[in-house]
């Protein structure tokens, strides 16, 4: 699996971007999408944003699951109490040489299975706590970009223990 | 007054004599009083030093009334070691719920550092990553003025300034309080 | 490719240091400090000296309650999402509707805050104002400490937690003025403080749609 990972502010201006692959099931954490990739995720993630809207609304929940698919391309949403929202987008490896699927249900293969719902949800929730402690500091503004390399870290540690 | 007459006294104080709040109140509303004045001085850092300083100044003016009352320790400290134990571990005690180290004097006994293990003005906070702030900014100013101006009221006339910050990237957070006279006895003190 | 670093800090120099052991605002506990107490004294002097700072630069009354409101804006906005955070992952909930977003206010914000809930939470009766509630206290603890010069009568430093709860209500997409009203009441709540919350007509009128859909 390649991940996109994005955080957007209240204007759904980009706060942050951090691209990940698999680390379970053997993974190497390296992310394999297409070359042209770049582009078309941010438009795929930001295409899913009036969906996010859609569903926080309808659930109180912070996690919104996986709201959105576009061709091989799933998107999961939380949305934080000041309306920022995570966006990862997950795309299994179609061909992927890398990566032995073991079981069909795992993180690293199907997207949509309740163990990648739930591998997912604890990416979120540990980069929430990381996120929280960004906007605690009495000089961060919202909708600041977040630059700190402190912060990048922490999100590939929850990358790598979760994803 | 021995150092641990003095913090006896500071933890006595503190656990009857003392209403108390969240600190996190306290955390936030410090917070945003700084953020404000880099607001207003358009990051100015120096200025805000100076602002911070004269806030705590004004409050250390008023301050040191109720913690003479409180601590009921109305005789003069017989030096200024043993002022810079009441300060640390008797003043940082019943206001913050800290007790900062005194550590580093001179040999002349006129000067002494304060370093923070734990400071509650900063909880949360990371500075500006603009290049400057972590040069010129001292977050925690405010607490030089008020040793400044609460000293100041007992006679004594100080100088203080913080030397390292956690929040600056330094190891410690550490403030030099240098005395640097006694005000004559007869000189009634300025009026705040 | 999509790693890259934001452009604005590709200058090698920036970026900021850290001591030694590590220590950032990422290694502290969030809840570290959640019990935590410190004395009032130490409020109401900074309090006081936001107060006198503020009035410094302003011309009136309503000038310096408009300050006074910004900076407890972002406060606002911390804090929801750290109250939020501190309750157990599986019922982290996010305010869906007035009454939800009031109460979140009037109990988790304000037992953080003052260490009790607010006294009251009304709606307006009027019915041309159906976008104005009133959170009640009868006593604000951030008013307890200031004593109002009598030219001045007309001021309600509550206006700061005013601020607190306007940011708690824009954050929680409620966008909303909030402003501090002192309602005295005899002699028994001299200082009742009733914070008027004006939701912005969209609020009323989502709410409505979310209400008849369900």
């Amino acid at each position: 699996m390649s991940y996109h990972f994005i955080i957007l502010g209240t204007q759904d201006n980009p706060l942050f971007s951090y691209v990940l692959g698999t680390s379970k099931q053997g993974g190497d954490g390296q992310a394999r999408f297409p070359p042209s990739a770049a582009h078309l995720n941010q438009f795929v993630l930001h295409s899913s944003l009036d969906i996010a809207e859609e569903v926080q609304w309808g659930t109180g929940h912070l996690y919104l699951k996986c709201i959105d698919k576009f061709f091989n391309n799933y998107i999961s949403c939380f949305v934080t109490g000041s309306n920022t929202k995570f966006m990862l987008l997950h795309q299994p490896t179609q061909q992927g040489p890398g990566v032995t699927t073991r079981s069909s249900a795992a993180i690293g293969a199907n997207p949509t299975s309740p163990q990648t719902e739930e591998a997912i949800r604890a990416f979120f929730q540990e980069v929430y706590e990381s996120w929280v402690k960004t906007v605690m500091s009495p000089f961060y503004g919202l909708n600041k970009e977040i630059r700190s390399p402190v912060f990048r870290q922490k999100v590939a540690a929850a990358g790598r223990k979760y994803l | 007054m021995s150092s641990n007459r003095a913090a006896r006294l500071g933890e006595e104080i503190w656990k009857t004599r003392i209403d108390k709040v969240s600190a996190e109140l306290v955390t936030l509303t410090y917070g945003t009083i700084v953020a404000q004045l880099c607001k207003d001085f358009d990051n100015d850092y120096i200025e805000v030093n100076k602002q911070l300083d004269r806030m705590g100044y004004n409050i250390g003016l008023r301050l040191i009334e109720d913690f003479l009352a409180k601590s009921n320790t109305m005789k003069r400290c017989s030096n200024f070691r043993e002022t810079a134990e009441m300060i640390a571990k008797v003043g940082f005690k019943i206001f913050l719920n800290i007790t900062p180290m005194v550590t580093n004097w001179t040999n002349d006994n006129k000067q002494f550092s304060l370093v923070f293990e734990e400071n509650p003005l900063a909880d949360f906070v990371e500075l500006p990553d603009d290049g400057r702030a972590q040069d010129e900014l001292w977050f925690s100013n405010i607490f030089c003025g008020v040793l400044r101006g609460a000293l100041e009221m007992v006679q004594m006339q100080v100088e203080a300034h913080f030397i390292s910050d956690i929040l600056r990237g330094n190891d410690t957070t550490e403030m030099r309080v240098s005395l640097i006279r006694y005000i004559d006895d007869e000189l009634p003190p300025e009026d705040d | 490719m999509s790693n890259l670093q934001p452009s604005k800090s590709s200058s090698a120099k920036e970026g900021l240091r850290y001591p030694s052991s590590g220590k950032t605002i990422y290694t502290r506990p969030l809840n570290r400090t959640k019990n935590a107490e410190i004395s009032q004294a130490a409020f109401a002097y900074l309090f006081g000296e936001m107060i006198s700072y503020a009035q410094r630069k302003v011309t009136g009354i309503q000038d310096l309650e408009k300050r006074l409101n910004a900076q407890g804006h972002p406060i606002g906005i911390k804090l929801l999402d750290l109250l939020l955070f501190r309750e157990p992952a599986r019922t982290q909930v996010r305010p869906r509707t007035i009454v939800e977003v009031l109460h979140f206010i009037k109990q988790q914000t304000w037992v953080h805050l003052f260490g009790r809930q607010a006294d009251r939470l009304e709606k307006s009766n009027n019915a041309d104002t159906p976008e104005e509630y009133m959170i009640i206290d009868n006593e604000p603890l951030v008013n307890s400490f200031i004593s109002v010069p009598k030219e001045m009568s007309q001021l309600n430093c509550a206006a700061f937690v005013a601020g607190i709860v306007e940011g708690i209500c824009d954050g929680a997409g409620f966008p909303a003025r909030v402003t501090a009203h002192t309602v005295a009441e005899g002699e028994m709540w001299p200082g009742k403080t009733v914070f008027l919350v004006k939701f912005e007509i969209e609020v009323v009128d989502r709410e409505a749609y979310l209400g008849d859909r369900k």
